[in-house]
């Protein structure tokens, strides 16, 4: 075993103890904040496979998260007691009533012309399925079109940024199936064989560092597996790799779906520790802000991209604390992104990397000769243009 | 239907003014400018200012946010933008930070309001600017009633888009400019001096965002997000239109401005805007080089 990979080996124990030590230290309320850092850590994780690994700038990560989080808050909808009127026995979302028109049955299959579309999300399953299969599919459609065509670099961005916007806005324009505006809120806990997780309990908390761990150390393997290092080849030379008898748009399609999964999860988990969800989730500013806390751990780093993304976080919501600072905040974010983009384009897991290499290199006799970088991503985008 | 297609036209105009900027610096210099909506802000700010700070008119607003927005475009193109060439989704990236910096430096008025001191026109909230008696009614041709102020914003950017036109294709900077669209690295070989033709290209650019800017202001309030969804727009146009094609991006945005008033006016705003992005994704997916680009060397 390298020392670099003995090192990596620590930081990800050393991680994993961490968020599972919390719960010793901070009180409930605390406990479901850091829950949120946690789902955040996990789109780091989903942007560092898609960016870093893959070559592939998704500025439409929340389309999958928002799905995720929306597929199993329908579920979590119709389990809340708001949804059971008084005196019917079926569950219909509230915001329908509001919306329903006069002499419209009480009933979800036929309160508006949609609204039989939510039928199924009566069992919670269905909600917990579809919260992964729904980002899933759409991600293998989108890939297979895409990187069939072999749209590259920038149009994959632009065409991820226009799809978030255009699913963002038919969600806010059905609004009598979706809730519109105000998304889905007033959700019932989840449910699971009988336990029920409670937003403000130890258990949620588990059930977000455990998923998180699960991802972390699942994401880093398979980028190690065969496929992932034909992944990576593909990122720094697509046509050297398609030369070599390679389907490229297999291998891109398939990690933009794995991506979209954690996302997808990253969702579903966000609703369970948050209770809402809300078309504010495919705001271009929320994906494009998950790619600045990718950047800034990290693009080429899994744990980096996932504790840039829990730190920025705890820092904001340290300084939230102070009224006058809110502001300033993403003022200091915008400079700190700037900075990060102009000198550390390997953000700081890559200037910790450094460092450590440095440090370690000086107790041995010879001297690192070639020093290989976690990934070169920096260096290929320099080819791409 | 002629009041649609008119309102549809000075929709393109404004769009137009908003993507010429973003198709020149994006096909010449490969730069994804995300602040290019900022700049289109900036200029409204300065339609704001000056009418509250300088008791000027309008019109006047209109070379001032030129310059304003040039000067701006200039410093971004100097601090950043300039490090970062040949990394193309880097400068997406930190123009997306410098967007945010933009952002709320006029939130916070350039952080005075830490000092507790106000500056009149600046802030969170929305500041009107107000028309030209002589823009606010409406003009008669042929029978049609038409709004004056959009028939300004059109005269306005047939001037500005002529006069790029001009500059492109008949004085030496555009020569050069084309020589960098076409093939950057040949042309510096011919002795281009490319770090000062993408300057100013760039600060030209932010320039004409400017000026749409000041006519954004005129029809509605003027607020720090103002330009947030007009740099996504943009890049809708230029990807359209095809890289580095001026007559690309003026059809691309007529295309475009004409759709979204066609399909608002059948069925409301937000479907419009809706249709516009599908239409998009429609396009990069069948014709990614965009619908009018030429072949690059």
């Amino acid at each position: 075993m390298t020392l670099d990979r003995r090192l990596t080996l620590c930081a990800y124990a050393l991680f994993i103890v961490a968020i599972f030590a919390v719960p010793l230290f901070v009180d409930e309320f605390g406990l479901n904040r850091i829950a949120k850092f946690l789902v955040y850590g996990m789109l780091g994780i989903a942007i560092a496979l898609s960016w870093g690994y893959a070559g592939i700038l998704n500025l439409g990560q929340g389309l999958f998260f928002g799905l995720g989080a929306y597929m199993l808050a329908m579920s979590l909808k119709l389990a809340s007691p708001t949804s059971l009127q008084q005196g019917a026995d079926k569950p219909v979302p509230d915001f329908m009533l509001w919306n329903a028109e006069p002499g419209a049955p009480t009933d979800l299959c036929c309160i508006n012309k949609a609204s039989f579309l939510w039928l199924p999300f009566q069992h919670q399953s269905v909600g917990l399925v579809m919260g992964i299969a729904l980002p899933v599919i759409v991600a293998a459609l989108l890939g297979i079109i895409v990187f069939r065509k072999r749209i590259e670099g920038p149009f994959v961005s632009i065409i991820t940024l226009a799809l978030v916007l255009l699913v963002r806005l038919v969600l806010v324009d059905a609004q009598p199936v979706t809730g519109g505006f105000n998304g889905l809120t007033d959700l019932a806990s989840l449910e699971i064989f009988g336990f029920e997780f409670d937003p403000y309990s130890k258990g949620t908390y588990w059930l977000a560092a455990g998923i998180l761990t699960l991802t972390l150390v699942a994401t880093r393997l398979i980028v190690e597996t065969r496929a992932g290092l034909v992944l990576q080849a593909a990122r720094d030379d697509q046509r050297r790799v398609r030369y070599l008898g390679f389907d490229v748009s297999l291998y891109q399609t398939f990690f933009f779906c794995v991506a979209a999964a954690i996302s997808g999860v990253a969702g579903m988990l966000y609703v369970i520790v948050a209770q809402f969800a809300s078309p504010t989730f495919m705001d271009l500013a929320f994906s494009v802000t998950m790619v600045v806390w990718a950047a800034v751990g990290g693009r080429a780093s899994i744990l980096g991209a996932c504790v840039g993304a829990i730190l920025i976080n705890m820092m904001e919501a340290g300084i939230s604390e102070t009224e006058a600072l809110v502001g300033a905040w993403k003022a200091i974010i915008g400079l700190v992104f700037v900075l990060t983009v102009l000198f550390l384009p390997r953000g700081l897991a890559g200037l910790l990397h450094d460092q450590i290499g440095r440090f370690a290199s000086v107790g041995r006799d010879k001297p690192r000769v070639a020093h290989v970088p976690m990934s070169s991503a920096a260096v290929t985008e320099t080819k791409e243009a | 239907m002629i009041d649609v297609l008119f309102i549809g036209l000075s929709l393109s105009s404004i769009l137009l003014l908003v993507a010429l900027g973003l198709a020149i610096t994006y096909g010449a210099m490969g730069v994804i400018n995300m602040a290019h909506g900022e700049i289109v802000m900036a200029g409204a700010y300065v339609a704001v200012l000056s009418g509250i700070w300088l008791k000027t008119s309008f019109y006047v607003a209109l070379p001032l946010a030129f310059l304003a927005a040039a000067a701006l475009g200039w410093i971004i193109e100097r601090l950043v933008v300039s490090r970062l060439y040949g990394r193309l989704l880097d400068t997406l990236l930190a123009t997306w930070g410098v967007s945010m910096l933009i952002q709320q430096a006029i939130r916070l008025e350039f952080g005075l309001t830490f000092l507790g001191i106000h500056i009149a026109g600046l802030g969170t909230g929305l500041q009107n600017v107000a028309v030209p008696a002589e823009l606010q009614g409406v003009v008669n041709i042929a029978g049609v009633e038409l709004n004056a102020y959009r028939g300004f914003i059109v005269l306005v950017t047939v001037v500005l888009t002529a006069l790029t036109w001009f500059i492109m294709y008949w004085t030496s900077l555009g020569m050069k400019v084309r020589a960098i669209i076409r093939n950057p690295k040949m042309a510096a070989a011919c002795g281009i001096d490319v770090r000062k033709v993408n300057a100013l290209t760039f600060a030209y650019g932010s320039g004409l965002a400017g000026v749409a800017g000041v006519m954004m202001s005129g029809f509605k309030g003027v607020s720090p997000d103002l330009g947030s969804s007009m740099v996504v727009d943009g890049f809708m146009v230029v990807v359209t239109g095809g890289l580095g094609s001026l007559i690309g991006t003026i059809m691309a945005s007529g295309l475009l401005g004409e759709t979204n008033a066609l399909v608002a006016v059948a069925t409301n705003d937000i479907l419009a805007r809706a249709v516009i992005f599908a239409a998009v994704i429609l396009v990069i997916v069948l014709k990614p080089e965009g619908l009018f680009s030429f072949k690059r060397r």
